[in-house]
C-alpha cells in the first residue's frame, strides 16, 4: 500500500514538474552595450526592468544585462572592449563600426527589421536609405543638420524681419555688430560664430550656394567633389568677405562647442547654430539662466544665387546606432525588444520617461514635469508616434520641421577602407586652406594652388574613384 | 681572491656538484633568513611588483599583434612584418615621426634646464612662507587637465582680446594668432609643458639639494665663496646624479610627445606639423579600427624609446660618470 502511494506521488509529481517545467524556463539572457545607459543609473535600471515587464506580459521573458561603460570617451572603450572578444548582442556605436562590418561581427539587419510589427514602419526617410546601403546600423532620430537661432530680443532691437536671402543675412549680421546689442558700450559682437570649421554655416549657405552634394558635375560633365567646384569657391569668397567685415568670428577655428555657446550667452556672437531641437532647447534654457525671459529664434536657411534649403544629408549610412553582433544567440529576442521600443507602448516609456517624475496624467491630459528635460530616449525616436504632450520649444519644434521638408540625400557614399589615407589627407588640405582663404593668409586667386594640392594630396584618386561608383548608379 | 676566482678554482679540483648543492642551499639558506627578516617589505613591494608586472611586462606579450592581422572572433592571422612594410611605405607615418623628433627634441632640449634653475631659485629663497607659496603656486598646473589648460591658452593667446596679444600691442608689437600659425603652434607646445610640468618636476632636484651635505656649503663659506659660487661648485655638482637619471628616464620617453596636449592643443590649420606618432595611433588603432598598424607603430616607437635610454646612458656614463646600470 505504502509503495503503491509513494509510486503513485512521485508519478503526479514527476509529470506536474514536466508540466511546470517549460512555464518556469529561465528568461533568456542577453547583453546591451550602450552610451548614457548603464547599470550605475537608477533610471536606466528600473527604464529596463519595466520593459523587460512588459514584454513578459505580451510572452517575451527577457533577461537583459546593461554592460557598464563609462560614457566618456565610448566610442574608444567600446573599441578596445570588442577586441578583447567581449562583444554584447546589442551593440550601440558611435563610430569605427565599419572595421566590425568587414570582419563579418555585425548582422545584416535589413530582413529582421522588414518582419518587425512596428519597427519597420518607425524609421525616418534617411533611415530607409541608409539601411539600404549600409544595413548593419540603425538609429531611429530624426536627422540631425545644424540650424541657426538668434535672441528673439536682440532681433526685435534690430528692427529686421528674420533673414531670408544671403544679403539679408550679411544685413542682419552687420546689425548685430553695429548696433552694440549687448550693451556694452562697445561694437564687439560678432554676427555669427561656429565650432572647429565652417561645417555649420555650410549647412545653410551650400545650397544657397548651389552646391548640391558631396559630388557634382564639373563643366566637362565628370563628377568631382564639390570642395574644388566654382561653387565651392563662392561660398567660401563669402565667408571671407563676412571675417573682413567683422562678421564672422575669426577665431572659430580654435572655438570649441563649449567656448561657441558660452560667446553666444555672453552676447560675444549674435548667431549661433544647433544640431537638433534638444540641443536649440539647451541653449534655451542656458540663455535664460543668464537672461531670463529670454526666447530663441530659428532662422531659415536663406535664399541665394544657386537655390535654398539645408545641405544635402549624408545617407551613405548611420554614424552611429545600435548593431546586433552576428555572434549573438538570441538575435530574435534582441530585434523583439527594438521592436516593442517602437511601439506605442515602448515610445510612451522611451520617450516620456516615468509617470509622476518627467509627466503627470490627469484623465487624459499629460502633463511634463521639469525633469522632462534631463530626460532623453535611450533607443530611438519612432518616426511615426506622436508624443500626448508637447514641451520642445517653438523654435526646436520649427527645427525638426525644417529639416523634415528640407531633406534632400546627398551623394556620397561609403568608401573602402584603401581610401583612408586619401580621405584624411585632402581634409587636411581643405581645411587649412579654407581657413587661409578667411583669414585673408591666402587670397581666391591661389584657389588654383589650392586645388592643385587638393588634388596631389589623394583628391584625384578620390574623384576617379567617385565617378566609377556614381556613373554606375546611373 | 674574489667569489668567482673562488669558484673557478673549487671546479678544477673537480668537486664541482658538491659545490653547487652547497651554493643552492646557501642560497636558499640566505633567501630564507631575508624572507624572516625583511617579509614585511616584501609584503610591501609585493603590489607595486604585481602592478608592473600586470600592466607594464604582461602586456609586451600582447605586441604580437603587430605581426598578426586582428580577427575580433579568434583566431588572429600571422602576417609576419606586413604592417610594418605599410607603415614604412606612409608618407603620412613618417610626416607623423618627424614631427614627434622634432618636438620631443625641442621639449628636452628647452624643457630640461627650466627645472633645474626653479629648483636652484627656489633653494636661494629664504623667507619660510613665500617659498611655500611659490612652491605651492607653481606645482598647481601639473594637477589642470589639457582640456582646462588648452582653455586658458587658446583664450589667452587669442589675436582678438587674449593678454599675451595685449601685452605685445603694449610694446607696438602686432597681434598673431599663435594657435593657428604653423610657425608658432611647437613653440605652443613647449611652453604650454613648461608651464604645467617644470613646476612639479623641480620637486625632486629640490629633494636632492636639500639632500647635500651642509659642510660642504660651510667649507664654501669659509673659502670666501659668494652665493653664485656655491651653486656653481656645490649645488650644481651634487645633483648631477639626479640630472643624470633623471635624463636618462626622459630619454625613454623621448618620444612621447604627449598625446593629450596635441589632441587638445590641434586645429585644422596647424595639424599637419603637431600630428605626432600617439596620436596616429590613436587615429589609426581606436578611431579606424587597424589594430594591428597602430600596434606596430607604438611597437616601432617603443623600441626607438629603448635604443635611446641605452644611448643615453652610455653618454651619461662617459659625461659624468653616472648611468642608470
Amino acid at each position: 500500500m505504502l509503495r503503491k502511494l509513494v509510486l503513485t506521488t512521485s508519478t503526479a509529481l514527476a509529470l506536474c514538474l514536466g508540466i511546470t517545467v517549460p512555464a518556469m524556463a529561465d528568461p533568456i539572457k542577453f547583453r546591451i552595450v550602450s552610451k548614457d545607459f548603464g547599470p550605475t543609473n537608477p533610471d536606466d535600471v528600473k527604464h529596463l526592468q519595466r520593459i523587460e515587464e512588459a514584454l513578459k506580459a505580451q510572452g517575451t521573458d527577457l533577461d537583459i544585462e546593461l554592460v557598464d561603460l563609462p560614457s566618456s570617451g565610448y566610442a574608444d572603450k567600446l573599441s578596445v572592449m570588442l577586441l578583447s572578444g567581449d562583444i554584447p548582442d546589442l551593440i550601440y556605436f558611435q563610430g569605427g563600426d565599419a572595421k566590425m562590418v568587414e570582419q563579418g561581427v555585425l548582422e545584416d539587419l535589413g530582413p529582421m527589421i522588414a518582419d518587425t510589427t512596428y519597427l519597420k514602419d518607425a524609421l525616418w526617410p534617411h533611415n530607409v536609405e541608409r539601411l539600404k546601403n549600409y544595413p548593419y546600423l540603425l538609429y531611429v532620430y530624426p536627422v540631425r543638420g545644424p540650424q541657426p537661432v538668434i535672441r528673439k530680443d536682440w532681433l526685435e532691437k534690430t528692427g529686421l524681419k528674420a533673414p531670408e536671402t544671403v544679403e539679408d543675412y550679411v544685413t542682419l549680421f552687420k546689425a548685430i555688430k553695429d548696433d552694440d546689442l549687448d550693451g556694452n558700450g562697445v561694437a564687439d559682437t560678432y554676427g555669427v560664430t561656429t565650432a572647429d570649421n565652417t561645417n555649420e554655416l555650410d549647412s545653410i549657405f551650400n545650397q544657397a550656394f548651389g552646391i548640391t552634394g558631396t559630388w557634382m558635375k564639373n563643366p566637362a560633365g565628370e563628377w568631382v567633389s564639390a570642395r574644388i567646384t566654382s561653387q565651392e569657391k563662392d561660398k567660401i569668397a563669402f565667408y571671407a568677405s563676412l571675417r573682413a567685415q567683422g562678421l564672422y568670428d575669426p577665431e572659430y577655428i580654435t572655438t570649441k562647442f563649449d567656448v561657441k555657446e558660452d560667446k553666444f550667452y555672453t552676447g560675444k556672437a549674435g548667431v549661433i547654430f544647433g544640431s537638433s531641437g534638444e540641443v536649440i532647447d539647451i541653449y534655451g534654457g542656458k540663455m535664460r539662466q543668464v537672461h531670463p525671459g529670454t526666447e530663441l529664434v530659428l532662422l531659415a536657411p536663406p535664399k541665394g544665387p544657386g537655390g535654398q534649403g539645408l545641405s544635402a544629408v549624408d545617407v551613405s549610412k548611420e554614424s552611429r546606432g545600435f548593431a546586433i553582433s552576428t555572434t549573438s544567440e538570441h538575435k530574435a529576442e534582441v530585434m523583439k525588444l527594438l521592436d516593442f521600443m517602437a511601439s506605442p507602448q515602448g515610445q510612451m516609456f522611451d520617450r516620456l520617461g516615468f509617470e509622476g517624475q518627467e509627466f503627470t496624467k490627469e484623465g487624459d491630459t499629460y502633463k511634463v514635469t521639469d525633469k522632462i528635460a534631463t530626460w532623453y530616449a535611450r533607443f530611438m525616436v519612432a518616426a511615426n508616434w506622436t508624443p500626448p504632450v508637447v514641451w520642445q520649444s517653438e523654435a526646436a519644434q520649427q527645427s525638426l520641421a525644417t529639416i523634415q521638408k528640407d531633406f534632400k540625400p546627398d551623394n556620397t557614399f561609403v568608401w573602402p577602407a584603401d581610401y583612408a589615407a586619401d580621405l584624411d589627407a585632402t581634409e587636411n588640405v581643405y581645411r587649412s586652406w579654407v581657413f587661409k582663404f578667411i583669414s585673408g593668409a591666402a587670397t581666391l586667386d591661389q584657389w588654383d594652388q589650392y586645388v592643385a594640392e587638393w588634388e596631389a594630396a589623394g583628391g584625384t584618386r578620390l574623384n576617379d574613384y567617385a565617378r566609377t561608383v556614381l556613373d554606375a548608379k546611373k | 681572491m674574489t667569489d668567482r676566482q673562488h669558484v673557478l678554482t673549487s671546479s678544477n679540483v673537480g668537486n664541482v656538484p658538491i659545490n653547487a648543492t652547497r651554493r643552492k642551499a646557501g642560497r636558499v639558506s640566505a633567501f630564507a633568513d631575508g624572507w624572516r627578516r625583511w617579509w614585511p617589505y616584501y609584503v610591501m613591494m609585493a603590489p607595486g611588483i604585481l602592478f608592473f608586472l600586470v600592466f607594464h611586462y604582461l602586456p609586451i606579450w600582447e605586441t604580437r599583434i603587430a605581426f598578426e592581422q586582428v580577427r575580433i572572433v579568434p583566431p588572429n592571422v600571422w602576417v609576419g612584418l606586413k604592417h610594418f612594410q605599410v607603415l614604412f611605405s606612409s608618407s603620412v607615418f613618417w610626416q607623423v615621426l618627424a614631427n614627434t623628433l622634432i618636438i620631443s627634441t625641442m621639449k628636452m632640449v628647452f624643457f630640461l634646464p627650466v627645472p633645474i634653475v626653479v629648483a636652484l631659485l627656489l633653494n636661494e629663497v629664504r623667507g619660510g612662507s613665500l617659498r611655500k607659496f611659490i612652491q605651492s603656486a607653481i606645482y598647481l598646473p601639473h594637477f589642470l587637465s589639457w582640456v582646462v589648460i588648452a582653455g586658458v591658452f587658446i583664450a589667452a593667446l587669442s589675436p582678438a582680446d587674449g593678454a599675451v596679444n595685449n601685452l605685445l600691442g603694449m610694446a607696438g608689437i602686432a597681434p598673431r594668432s599663435f594657435m593657428t600659425d604653423t610657425g608658432a603652434i611647437r613653440w605652443v607646445l613647449v611652453f604650454t609643458e613648461i608651464w604645467r610640468s617644470a613646476g612639479w618636476d623641480s620637486l625632486l632636484y629640490l629633494a636632492a639639494i636639500i639632500a647635500i651635505d651642509q659642510q660642504l656649503y660651510d667649507a664654501a663659506e669659509v673659502d670666501g665663496a659668494n652665493r653664485w659660487q656655491k651653486i656653481w661648485h656645490v649645488t650644481l655638482p651634487g645633483i648631477i646624479p639626479t640630472i643624470a637619471t633623471l635624463f636618462i628616464l626622459n630619454a625613454g620617453m623621448f618620444l612621447n610627445a604627449d598625446l593629450n596636449q596635441v589632441i587638445n592643443l590641434s586645429n585644422d590649420v596647424v595639424r599637419s606639423k603637431i600630428d605626432i606618432v600617439d596620436t596616429y595611433v590613436y587615429r589609426i588603432g581606436l578611431q579606424t579600427g587597424e589594430y594591428s598598424l597602430a600596434t606596430a607603430a607604438g611597437l616601432f616607437k617603443a623600441v626607438l624609446g629603448t635604443m635611446m635610454i641605452v644611448v643615453a646612458h652610455f653618454i651619461s656614463k662617459r659625461l659624468t660618470g653616472k648611468g642608470v646600470w
